[in-house]
């Protein structure tokens, strides 16, 4: 989850970079941090750190993060080679390293190797049944496949055990709307609220999808979720302005396209 | 109602709706398709501009009702309204027209009995990157009174056709320059009101 204040942020760095402006490990790192998906910068500015000796050794230790970040990069890109290549790297330095493993599972993913993969993640969760990381590929897994009955079984059995796991309650929740299945994302939604009653991004989820679902109840309580939104975001978040009006008059304005 | 319809793409909406796409290739993405019925030829519905509208959350309907009102609010006054519905899948080798499409499509539809839906397709999208497509990249889907959406050209009623030669062409000339950056949707709006949603700039 990426606020606005932090993407300015990471897109200001990233025309820096690219322009040669310099600060590639510093946009690296804010990419780490943030979790964001820029696998083609990230892949380009990464390799050119790795190829050349000189800036690799000034990284130090962190060599080897930026390997494991390069390595998922280029996997998301499609070089395999490059990833492989990566990983080898990886590999030789910690020899039966549990993280490097969960590369090589990855990396059979990648290719589409999936009966290889689940294998390869079976066996390494036998020796680390806690790993959250793995029973959460596991599911990446099953909905790259298109398997998102699967998906949402694996997730919510995985909630069952981690069930402080924010984003984990985010996926499943944006699964259950993909498929429709309201009641269920609201009940997603509901978990995240009472865990974190203070971020606003779970109010305003809630409420759209109580709008979606239609009915006088509903949209009241969309109204409340709408309004302790703009409370805590201060009248900033223009979703939220624009959700207060919608739910007065619903369908109102769009002669008759009303939720059903 | 959906049978023997001939519906012409023009040049804007058909690029606009694949650099959306390719902005977004993590995500499934859905925009509305503007136009009208053509006046001397009441069974060829022209699609004159797409509105990008979403790359997250497909099924909910505040964003999706707030773009229908301020869509029909714009291009009322031109003629136009909405007569369809664009739609790329998330993962690649998912060729299927999903629900939530089908359910913008339905309401769509009780306006515009001649509704239109596009979906994506990624293999053509792919071999068009590569160089080697020449066919439009979309699926043509229509509605009849069975109430199911059809995908075209399967039984030769409903036809889509490109306004102006060599879209391709210049679609890969604007993708090698990637010139996908430069596309707004709603959601980009919703986000940061000062984006604005009609890409007014982005073919210059």
């Amino acid at each position: 989850m990426v606020g606005a204040a932090e993407e300015a942020q990471l897109n200001r760095l990233e025309s820096q970079v690219d322009n040669g402006g310099g600060g590639v490990w510093e946009y690296l790192c804010l990419v780490r941090k943030l979790k964001a998906r820029r696998s083609e910068k990230v892949l380009k500015h990464g390799l050119s750190i790795l190829n050349d000796p000189k800036s690799r050794s000034r990284l130090g230790g962190d060599e080897w993060t930026l390997y494991e970040q390069v390595a998922i990069a280029a996997m998301d890109c499609q070089w395999l080679d490059v990833a492989k290549d990566c990983i080898a790297t990886l590999s030789k330095k910690f020899t039966g390293s549990l993280r490097v493993g969960r590369l090589e599972a990855m990396l059979l993913e990648a290719k589409g190797a999936w009966a290889d993969a689940e294998k390869a993640y079976a066996r390494l969760l036998e020796d680390n049944p806690l790993d959250q990381a793995m029973h959460k590929r596991k599911v990446a897994m099953a909905k790259a496949q298109g398997n998102i009955s699967a998906a949402v079984d694996f997730l919510n059995k995985y909630l069952e055990i981690f069930m402080a796991d924010h984003d984990a309650w985010r996926e499943l929740a944006e699964i259950y709307v993909s498929l429709q299945m309201y009641k269920q994302a609201a009940f997603c939604y509901e978990e995240l609220i009472l865990s974190q009653p203070t971020v606003p991004l779970y109010h305003l989820a809630y409420a759209e999808v109580l709008y979606t679902m239609g009915g006088l109840e509903n949209l009241q309580a969309a109204k409340k979720y709408y309004a302790s939104t703009i409370n805590l975001t201060g009248g900033k978040n223009t979703r939220a302005l624009y959700g207060v009006c919608l739910v007065r008059y619903p369908g109102y304005f769009t002669h008759g396209f009303s939720p059903s | 109602m959906g049978a023997e319809c001939r519906y012409e793409v023009a040049q804007a909406a058909y690029i606009k709706l694949v650099l959306h796409a390719l902005k977004h290739r993590a995500s499934p993405v859905g925009g509305l398709l503007v136009g009208r019925l053509f006046e001397d030829n009441a069974s060829t519905v022209q699609i004159a501009d797409a509105i990008p509208l979403t790359h997250s959350q497909i099924g909910l309907l505040p964003s999706l009702e707030l773009a229908l009102i301020q869509v029909e609010e714009h291009f009322g006054a031109e003629g136009f309204s909405v007569v369809g519905y664009y739609h790329a899948n998330e993962r690649y080798d998912d060729a299927e027209l999903g629900n939530a499409a089908k359910k913008i499509g339905d309401h769509i539809f009780r306006y515009f009995p001649r509704a239109a839906l596009l979906l994506l397709d990624n293999n053509r999208l792919e071999e068009l990157l590569k160089g080697k497509e020449r066919d439009l990249v979309v699926q043509l889907y229509t509605r009849d009174s069975s109430k199911s959406w059809h995908q075209a050209g399967s039984d030769g009623s409903s036809q889509l056709t490109m306004k102006g030669p060599s879209a391709n062409v210049l679609l890969l000339d604007y993708i090698s320059s990637e010139k996908w950056q430069n596309i707004v949707d709603f959601d980009d709006h919703l986000d940061d009101i000062s984006k604005d949603w009609l890409n007014p700039n982005l073919f210059e």
